[in-house]
């Protein structure tokens, strides 16, 4: 009975000072994974997004007078937590960032029905470009089609594919099989050969099946899509079987600076494309360093911080209060609630202007959307592992949507039949 | 004196081996059942039936129906979660072929395809037995999941390879996909459970029962005194899978609305094996103590470290406080030192655990997870310990105590 009276007074004295202590705050909950087996690339990526709120919230007070509370949920990138995590924030939540492709694939139409946004930068379902039918849904600033064509170009400017082989090096998941109908399309249009090489959930870690199959293929490239601990099997494995390091190219999650230090000098011409890159001297790190690092407030360190996976972090959580800026302005008020971020979302315009005046020169190329373009289609760089680092090794390759466009709104379209009935964006007249 | 049997008599066979020998166990179940059909629809939270309450619920039917092939018919199966898989998948086709067939139909109809292939896994057992068909059932496990990745008819050529659940209607409102309303999934769940659980209870104790617990026991024996073999393993496999398939078809269908062949890998089959062994293996009620430990209690612990204990509502300290003195008492009762002491253990690193927060003392979520599994873990262990026969057991024992409280002999 003690225990309870005191649990008592307790309880009521907290809800005074709890109430007292209330200030306009945005909840952005993180569906993070610092544990489980991903947890090696998700860490550098969380501590980014993280850093740059924490940033805001010292330097700037939050996002238009209104702090912001980027409180993680940790995942484990499992499918089950990540619901949980989901029912648990979004009573509150004005953003969900479900991180898994599953976990994605989960939420996005749940989404639809409790109307919150859904940021899925650079990850997700490729046909969420188009708005009019996912209206919840962003994955800016460039989707795994927008990847696939980009990589094909970057491979074509070496020479004519006509007549060559590509292995397709995938994770035999949603994610790894998400690029297929755009390679598919290229191979038939160039004439190459395409040769998909699944490397299941279990055989991550060991894929000398997969390599000695390459090995017997004698393929020109290998395109991989791989994450977490395939990604450092991969790159091991294709040191040891000795396969030209320079025809062996990446998607964005296969480009992490831990997995090629294991291999160092040996990965050398390792490629990686990416709609982001660490540029250490921009004013932006600075601001992180002085705000963030030197207060204690991090969770990071020296050698993660100059990584892509931290960069990459940073640019998420930018174009996140890029949205939040947009919708505040628009609206006049500081507090939003989900669907005047939805808009806010709809309306970024990172031009080379605001790009510079963020203080994030070189780390993200320019982009913008509208209610029907909900992944900007932002392009990207080649980065390539010099040994040491990955540096850019192309100028700014641009998807060409054009070709797949068709693609995308027949998947929508299949999407949303597949899951009627279901509300798509009326008022939106701007096409794709 | 709370559990007095005095004064009930028995005066005939029937009354003595009635479900209920004892009064008191209708009166429990009847609360439970008030709770779970009426008191938790009207008060839960979404979030409490979306985490806590429908996944108990699936959980514990898979653990059911495996329990019935490894508790009470004594066949080792590592095949649970590629036979939940088929359920689902079966389940997924059926829908999307027939969309106009009523969605409840649908997953009961689901459990037949299951059932199937659970005798074909089951056809080796009669030559088999103990680790070596645990080896055989692995293979189906193994198998199973390979196909769900490979036959692309299955989740219908789908780009992702992952089935998504439609929004399906029965009864004028949406009972499957995501408009359908939790509640609404949660009675269905609820409905599917409550039938499958009479069945399996009355089930276990009639003739078919007795012929699975003679087998279980020592098979040469039952086929001396005229059990045909055959008939009993076969027939376990198969009310098994049956069950394990409705389960894992409620699993894609009623909770998660999609699912990718990798959800149904050997760590299912593992965790539902878990939920049975920790419940206890040969019991019913086991598996419900079990799911609720193993599925549970992870949730539970994850939102006290979440809130602010001191300012939790007066609702939710009530409920705890009660729930601490009631674990304290029915461990004091079965004069289980242990168990008292990590009941009020529990409460006090509560307190502490509060007190610290008002000093700003903050956990990372991450970190909650890394010492939510090891607290898991430990008291896995910890019930094993001190009751290596499960939960089951361990409220049996307590409720043999109980009868005779407050004067022990």
């Amino acid at each position: 009975m003690k225990h309870f009276t005191k649990l008592a007074v307790a309880a009521a004295l907290g809800t005074v000072i709890g109430t007292a202590a209330v200030a306009q705050e945005l909840y952005t909950p993180n569906l993070a994974y610092r544990t489980g087996p991903f947890a090696a690339t998700g860490i550098p990526l969380m501590n980014g997004q993280a850093d740059y709120m924490t940033m805001l919230n010292q330097r700037d007070g939050g996002i238009g007078g209104a702090t912001i509370d980027f409180e993680e949920c940790e995942t484990g990138y499992s499918t089950e937590k990540g619901v949980e995590c989901y029912e648990k924030t979004k009573g509150e939540a004005i953003v969900t960032q479900p991180w898994s492709t599953g976990i994605t694939l989960q939420v996005l139409p749940k989404t639809n029905v409790d109307e919150i946004p859904i940021l899925a930068p650079g990850y997700g379902f490729s046909p969420m470009a188009d708005g009019t039918v996912f209206q919840w849904a962003f994955n800016m600033p460039a989707g795994y089609w927008d990847g696939a064509d980009m990589i094909i170009q970057h491979l074509e400017a070496e020479g004519s594919l006509e007549g060559k082989k590509i292995a397709f090096l995938h994770l035999d998941h949603p994610f790894g099989k998400e690029p297929l109908p755009v390679m598919e399309m290229h191979a038939e249009n160039k004439g190459f050969e395409l040769l998909p090489i699944p490397v299941g959930l279990n055989e991550m870690q060991n894929q000398s099946a997969q390599w000695l199959q390459i090995r017997r293929e004698r393929p020109d490239y290998v395109v991989m899509w791989g994450w977490g601990a395939m990604n450092a099997g991969a790159i091991t494995e294709a040191v040891k079987t000795k396969f030209p390091m320079e025809n062996f190219v990446g998607v964005w999650w296969a480009g992490h600076d831990a997995d090629l230090k294991l291999v160092g000098e040996d990965g050398k011409g390792y490629k990686s494309i990416s709609w982001s890159f660490p540029n250490l001297d921009a004013p932006l790190m600075k601001e992180i360093k002085e705000h963030v690092i030197d207060a204690g407030l991090s969770q990071t360190n020296e050698e993660e911080m100059q990584g892509v996976f931290y960069g990459r972090g940073l640019v998420m959580s930018a174009i996140l209060a890029e949205g939040i800026k947009n919708a505040q302005e628009n609206f006049g008020t500081a507090d939003i609630d989900a669907t005047q971020l939805r808009w806010g979302l709809e309306n970024i315009n990172l031009t080379q202007e605001r790009i510079v005046e963020l203080g994030m020169e070189g780390m993200v190329p320019p982009f913008s959307t509208s209610c029907a373009n909900h992944t900007g289609h932002s392009g990207g760089w080649m980065l390539e592992w010099d040994g040491a680092k990955f540096v850019k090794a192309s100028d700014l390759i641009m998807p060409n949507v054009d070709a797949y466009a068709d693609l995308i709104q027949n998947a929508a379209e299949e999407y949303a039949t597949s899951n009627a009935p279901w509300d798509r964006n009326e008022e939106c007249s701007v096409s794709n | 004196m709370l559990y007095r049997t005095a004064g009930q008599f028995k005066t005939s066979y029937i009354a003595d081996q009635a479900l209920f020998p004892v009064r008191q166990d209708a009166f429990l179940l009847g609360i439970i059942l008030i709770f779970g059909w009426v008191i938790f629809p009207m008060t839960a939270s979404e979030f409490t039936v979306q985490t806590l309450l429908i996944p108990i619920l699936i959980y514990a039917l898979a653990a059911m129906g495996l329990n019935i092939l490894t508790g009470f018919a004594g066949q080792l199966s590592l095949g649970t979660g590629a036979f939940m898989g088929v359920g689902a998948y079966a389940c997924y086709k059926i829908i999307t072929i027939f969309p106009e067939l009523n969605p409840v139909i649908a997953i009961l109809l689901s459990g037949f395809f299951s059932a199937g292939i659970g005798v074909a896994f089951g056809i080796p057992s009669l030559r088999i037995k103990g680790f070596y068909l645990a080896i055989a059932t692995l293979a189906a496990q193994f198998f199973l999941a390979w196909l769900f990745e490979k036959w692309s008819w299955l989740y219908n050529y789908n780009a992702s390879g992952a089935i998504q659940v439609p929004n399906s209607e029965a009864f004028g409102i949406f009972v499957m996909g995501p408009q359908a309303a939790s509640i609404t999934e949660y009675y269905i769940v609820l409905f599917v459970v409550t039938l499958l659980t009479v069945l399996c209870i009355n089930l276990t104790r009639g003739n078919l029962g007795r012929t699975w617990k003679a087998t279980r026991d020592m098979d040469i024996a039952a086929e001396l005194i005229g059990i045909n073999l055959l008939k009993s393993k076969l027939t376990a496999f198969a009310v098994s899978s049956y069950i394990v398939g409705v389960a894992g078809a409620l699993y894609v269908f009623m909770w998660k609305g999609a699912a990718e062949p990798n959800v149904f890998y050997i760590q299912l089959s593992f965790q539902v094996l878990f939920i049975a062994i920790i419940g206890g293996l040969g019991s019913i009620m086991g598996n419900y103590l079990g799911a609720i430990l193993i599925v549970g209690l992870p949730v539970v612990l994850n939102v006290v470290a979440g809130t602010q204990v001191f300012e939790m509502s007066t609702g939710s300290a009530i409920l705890l406080i009660v729930l601490i003195a009631v674990a304290t008492f029915l461990f004091g009762v079965a004069r289980n030192l242990w168990g008292m002491g990590a009941a009020i253990g529990f409460g006090a690193v509560t307190l502490i655990y509060g007190y610290a927060q008002l000093h700003g003392f903050r956990i990372e979520s991450a970190m909650i997870e890394h010492i939510n599994v090891m607290i898991i873990g430990a008291l896995i262990i910890f019930f094993l310990i001190i009751e290596p026969h499960g939960l089951n057991q361990l409220w049996r024992l307590i409720r043999e105590k109980l009868i005779i409280w407050p004067f022990p002999h």
